[in-house]
């Protein structure tokens, strides 16, 4: 191809590509358990999700094709994963769930394209962050996450987290608003965001899921790190060190105050307790040595039987069956999402933070499930986005792509600043 | 059609389907990454056509406006430095939005003086138009698209 | 264009280019993204080299073989054990182990994940693994069947090489039999006692030797005479007593060695003549732990073996003095004792470490040559090696040469009495070792609570080095 070609590559061609890795998965698929029923209603499924989807894409937004193409083929792979743990049954709900997602992301980006709206409406922002910690404080219980709605069951602290982003971005415009209060300068909008984390420490604590935790402070951690990139001078060597220093401190201190369940986590050593704490583990790093680099085949896996396959070890319940190589590409190609922003890089102080924010999470979520399962670090019980079954987190993970979308095709219109000229 | 049968006589079938499945899968990647590389490119394209290709210059240095939000001050951080003693840290804001540049002035000590005149709301930004920060005079030119 | 009129120069190349506050972003996301990969990378490389452990340890694999140096198998987890012939494992149960899970501190438990029939990239059962021992079957079975009905643990090693020749602790359990009469069987069945602390009787006076004449230098040592009537007061007033109630008289020290004198050695303590410091110095050297002191276990192929342990408090306490005589609290393995003559018989004062794995071979083929760790470092000076193995060689020509003939040999016997709840008994043992070319063997041999008319130190040893005669 011409090397300076700015053509975009048609989306037909980017449809025809998903097509064929879907198909050929599926071929995988009916290699394994025929032809039947349950093949079928899958393989149109995700054959039709996918020429819909890039249709509809074709029609209403032509921009950011990167994030959408790799939505598309990681929630197709992830149906026909989810539908052939331990045996084929197409699995409708998380089917349903990632075309939601697929919506979800689309909603997100036409509400946060443009910077300035984004963030002048960071108020409603702050608002329905508190409405959804009230909903976790009233809703749930101190011991479990999730409002039953009957039909569906929802976990609200997912949805924190891309509000969480939202409130976590800011532009060098806010930060250069600074207020005075007993002659001490601050900027309110960075006072928040620390008001904001300690809610959201102080909830998890409550509700005794501190697994969640690390996402959240990492992306209030990026947030804080872009805003000193702002306004400090570059960062010197003594206040990296101040800052290793007090990350170091607060993670002992952590540490030394968890609570019991938590320190049980921490020093548990899973080959000790093989059939009791550290069960999951042991039996999802058997699957993977059982899976070898090819898998076991689709279907033929037994660590479906296992609490949370489908979930917080889906990444061994994936190596089980369709191998190592095939696990460790789909961890690379969810990371394609925020490595997006590397290519089309965002263009307001907003949106980085935005792309930031959307990275840190999903990164530490990844890192937490893979490595968590895989005993190199504390197994905590937090989802891959778009791999592990969970319609919450499914969700939130499609806004958080929308959040993606919307810094590399910005639409950069500012009512205030029509009305300022429409005044003068 | 009975391939499980197949596959369990020979496993190595199965793995050489799954590989294939592996190879596709990244093809299909690598593909993306091309189409994010040309994405990149035609982002370029379309920034160059909506901010109608504006660049500033200051005693033959050109400095470009690559983003809505381009700071200009004596701040390492600012995306046009001026070391001097006259321009604040922060000293100017040039955005752009709904189609044109403005330049903002944020709190600076000396002001911003676009045409002569100090301007004390965001100003928008035309071709030729001369901006004062401090002792440097930046001009507001057009550049040519390639 | 350039032709036309123009006032303004052309216009330059238009740069969109993001600026650098701007690619922040990037490079944050960059930095995370790196370090993902990176932790990816590693995991996917401890995922694929600990696989087999994975396997091993949950139990989801079948195990492949033990043989010893020429073949012989003492473990087959492929088919059942009671193919091979009636007591065929009857002498190597206790630290060869087996994958029931009876047992932890054997070679096979140690060692389960190189022994899974499973590699990650040929999947289960996809071969035998094999674990090639040093030992020899041969030798180590005269050595068991010359044990009689009698009790008691040898160990021997090729003091050039580190190979571990022979390992025996009688009662031992027969893996092909099963664990059925678990109850019924003889205490100590489940365990080998070469790798745990007992006490070592007289074969402690060789570590008292090389202390003094590692402090005073060898002549100053050998020059001093104490008598001995039978029995001695020290300082306190307690009584030390010889074995022999006769007394040996006015003897020098390598006389009282060869006698096995105790009240020799209390007085040469007491004496000060020698430090208790620099005896300590030595001790804690040689990886004694002293008065309650921390040393480092020891580690044979995984496994673990406890370190010797002393109490020395004061030169003129009973205790102090019965401890350097290697009674009441001093404990130490069998294997310890065998590694400290191979240092003597090295001349050097530091020994080879002994190893009991030779090779192993995984399922998928590959086999993995394994050596001795090295050297153990200076446990004593060489000077006091060298003349140790003089009083040792000596000792062996004045006292045992009706058992050990044809064999440049050194030796220390010992008597340990224990009180072992309130039953009182007395072990043998015997340390030693052999410097001739074709038998460079260093060996701890012991018998429970032996009496006269039983089988002798002596006697298994001679079973031993003519076992091992030749044997390379």
């Amino acid at each position: 191809m011409a090397s300076k070609s700015t053509k975009p590559l048609s989306h037909p061609l980017l449809l025809l590509l998903v097509l064929i890795a879907h198909s050929a998965m599926m071929v995988l698929v009916i290699c394994s358990f025929g032809i039947n029923a349950e093949v079928i209603k899958l393989a149109c499924a995700v054959l039709t999700a996918d020429f819909v989807g890039s249709i509809v894409l074709q029609i209403v937004a032509r921009e950011a094709c990167t994030v959408d193409t790799v939505l598309l083929l990681v929630i197709g792979m992830s149906t026909i994963y989810q539908s052939c743990f331990g045996g084929l049954e197409f699995a409708l709900k998380h089917f349903i769930f990632g075309i939601a997602a697929f919506i979800f992301c689309q909603i997100s980006y036409v509400v946060t394209r443009n910077p300035y709206r984004a963030e002048r409406w960071k108020p409603a922002w702050y608002v329905l962050f508190f409405a959804l910690v009230a909903a976790i404080l009233l809703l749930t219980g101190s011991r479990s996450m999730w409002i039953d709605l009957g039909f569906i069951t929802l976990q609200p602290s997912e949805f924190v987290k891309p509000v969480f982003v939202l409130i976590a971005a800011s532009s060098v415009r806010t930060q250069l608003r600074k207020s005075q209060i007993l002659g001490v300068h601050f900027v309110p909008d960075n006072l928040m965001l620390i008001f904001c984390t300690c809610v959201i420490a102080g909830l998890q604590w409550w509700c005794r899921d501190l697994g969640s935790l690390p996402t959240f402070v990492a992306i209030a951690g990026c947030g804080i790190l872009l805003r000193f990139c702002y306004l400090r001078e570059k960062i010197s060597v003594r206040l990296m060190v101040f800052l290793g220093v007090c990350a170091v401190g607060v993670v002992i201190l952590a540490w030394q105050l968890a609570p019991a369940y938590v320190q049980e986590r921490l020093h548990s050593d899973i080959w000790s307790d093989m059939s009791g704490s550290g069960y999951q583990q042991v039996r999802a790093l058997r699957a993977i040595a059982e899976g070898g680099w090819f898998g076991k085949g689709a279907g033929n896996g037994t660590l479906i039987r296992v609490a949370a396959s489908r979930t917080d070890i889906v990444f061994s319940t994936i190596c089980e069956e369709w191998g190592l190589f095939t696990g460790l590409m789909t961890v690379i190609l969810v990371l394609f999402l925020p490595a997006s922003i590397l290519t089309v890089p965002p263009r307001s102080y907003y949106h980085s933070g935005l792309a930031v924010g959307v990275a840190a999470a999903f990164i530490v979520q990844m890192t937490l499930n893979i490595f968590g399962s895989c005993n190199l670090i504390p197994f905590t019980g937090v989802t891959i986005p778009f791999i592990s079954q969970g319609g919450s987190s499914m969700l939130a993970s499609g806004i958080l792509a929308g959040f993606l979308k919307a810094a590399q095709a910005p639409v950069l219109t500012d009512k205030s600043a029509l009305k300022q000229k429409g005044g003068r | 059609m009975d391939f499980t049968s197949f596959f369990e006589q020979y496993p190595f079938f199965r793995e050489a389907a799954t590989a294939f499945v592996v190879i596709f899968v990244d093809l299909s990647a690598l593909v993306i990454l091309i189409a994010a590389g040309r994405e990149r490119r035609r982002g370029d394209r379309r920034w160059a056509k909506e901010g109608k290709g504006y660049m500033l210059t200051c005693a033959g240095t050109l400095y470009p406006l690559g983003a809505a939000e381009v700071l200009i001050g004596r701040h390492p951080s600012a995306d046009i430095q001026f070391p001097d003693e006259e321009i604040s840290r922060f000293h100017a804001l040039i955005t752009f939005a709904n189609g044109r540049w403005q330049i903002e002035d944020m709190g600076a000590h000396n002001g911003v003086i676009v045409n002569g005149h100090r301007i004390t709301k965001p100003c928008t930004l035309h071709r030729n138009d001369a901006i004062k920060i401090g002792n440097r005079r930046l001009v507001v030119i057009k550049a040519e698209r390639t | 264009m350039a032709q036309q009129p123009n006032r303004r120069p052309a216009p330059p190349e238009l740069d969109v280019s993001v600026p650098p506050s701007m690619r922040r972003a990037g490079k944050w996301t960059a930095l995370l993204l790196v370090a993902f990969i990176l932790g990816l990378v590693y995991l996917s490389y401890r995922l694929i080299s600990q696989s087999q452990f994975y396997m091993a340890k949950s139990g989801g694999t079948t195990y492949g073989k033990v043989v010893d140096r020429s073949g012989d198998v003492l473990f087959d987890g492929t088919q059942p054990l009671t193919n091979y012939g009636w007591g065929h494992f009857a002498d190597v149960g206790n630290f060869i182990g087996d994958t029931s899970g009876q047992m932890s501190n054997t070679i096979v438990a140690k060692n389960l994940s190189d022994l899974a029939n499973y590699s990650f990239t040929y999947g289960n059962n996809a071969g035998t693994a094999v674990l090639e021992t040093t030992l020899s079957h041969s030798a180590n079975q005269a050595v068991f069947n010359a044990y009689g009905l009698k009790n008691g643990t040898t160990i021997a090693y090729n003091w050039k090489t580190g190979e571990v020749l022979v390992c025996v602790s009688k009662p031992c359990v027969d893996i092909a039999l099963g664990y059925d009469n678990l109850a019924a069987m003889p205490e100590g069945s489940l365990l080998c006692k070469a790798f745990y602390p007992t006490v070592p009787g007289s074969t402690q006076k060789v570590s008292t030797l090389l202390a003094c004449y590692e402090y005073a230098g060898v002549d100053q040592i050998n020059a001093l005479e104490f008598n001995c009537a039978g029995e001695w007061a020290n300082a306190n007033g307690d009584i030390i007593k010889c074995h022999n109630i006769y007394g040996h008289g006015t003897q020098n020290l390598t006389a009282a060695f060869a006698n096995s004198c105790n009240p020799y050695f209390a007085q040469l303590v007491q004496s000060g003549r020698v430090p208790l410091s620099a005896i300590i110095t030595t001790y804690t050297r040689m990886g004694y732990a002293v008065n309650g002191g921390k040393a480092n276990a020891m580690s044979l192929n995984g496994i673990t073996i406890p370190a010797a342990s002393t109490t020395l408090k004061d030169k003129n306490q009973f205790e102090t003095q019965w401890g350097t005589l290697g009674q009441g609290k001093t404990l130490v393995s069998p294997y310890q004792l065998m590694l400290w003559q191979g240092a003597v018989a090295s001349g050097t004062g530091s020994a080879v470490q002994p190893y009991l794995l030779r090779s192993k071979t995984s399922a998928d083929k590959k086999t993995t040559s394994l050596v001795s760790s090295g050297s153990t470092g200076q446990l004593f000076m060489q000077t006091a090696a060298k003349g140790v193995q003089d009083v040792m060689v000596q000792n062996a020509a004045n006292n045992y040469a009706w058992a050990l003939s044809g064999y440049n040999c050194g030796v220390k016997s010992g008597t340990a009495q224990v009180n072992d709840d309130g039953q009182k008994y007395e072990n043998s043992l015997l340390v030693g070792f052999c410097l001739d070319d074709s038998c460079p063997i260093a060996f701890c041999i012991q018998i429970e609570a032996r009496e006269s008319w039983d089988v002798t130190t002596g006697q298994i040893a001679r079973t031993l080095l003519d076992a091992l005669a030749g044997v390379s």
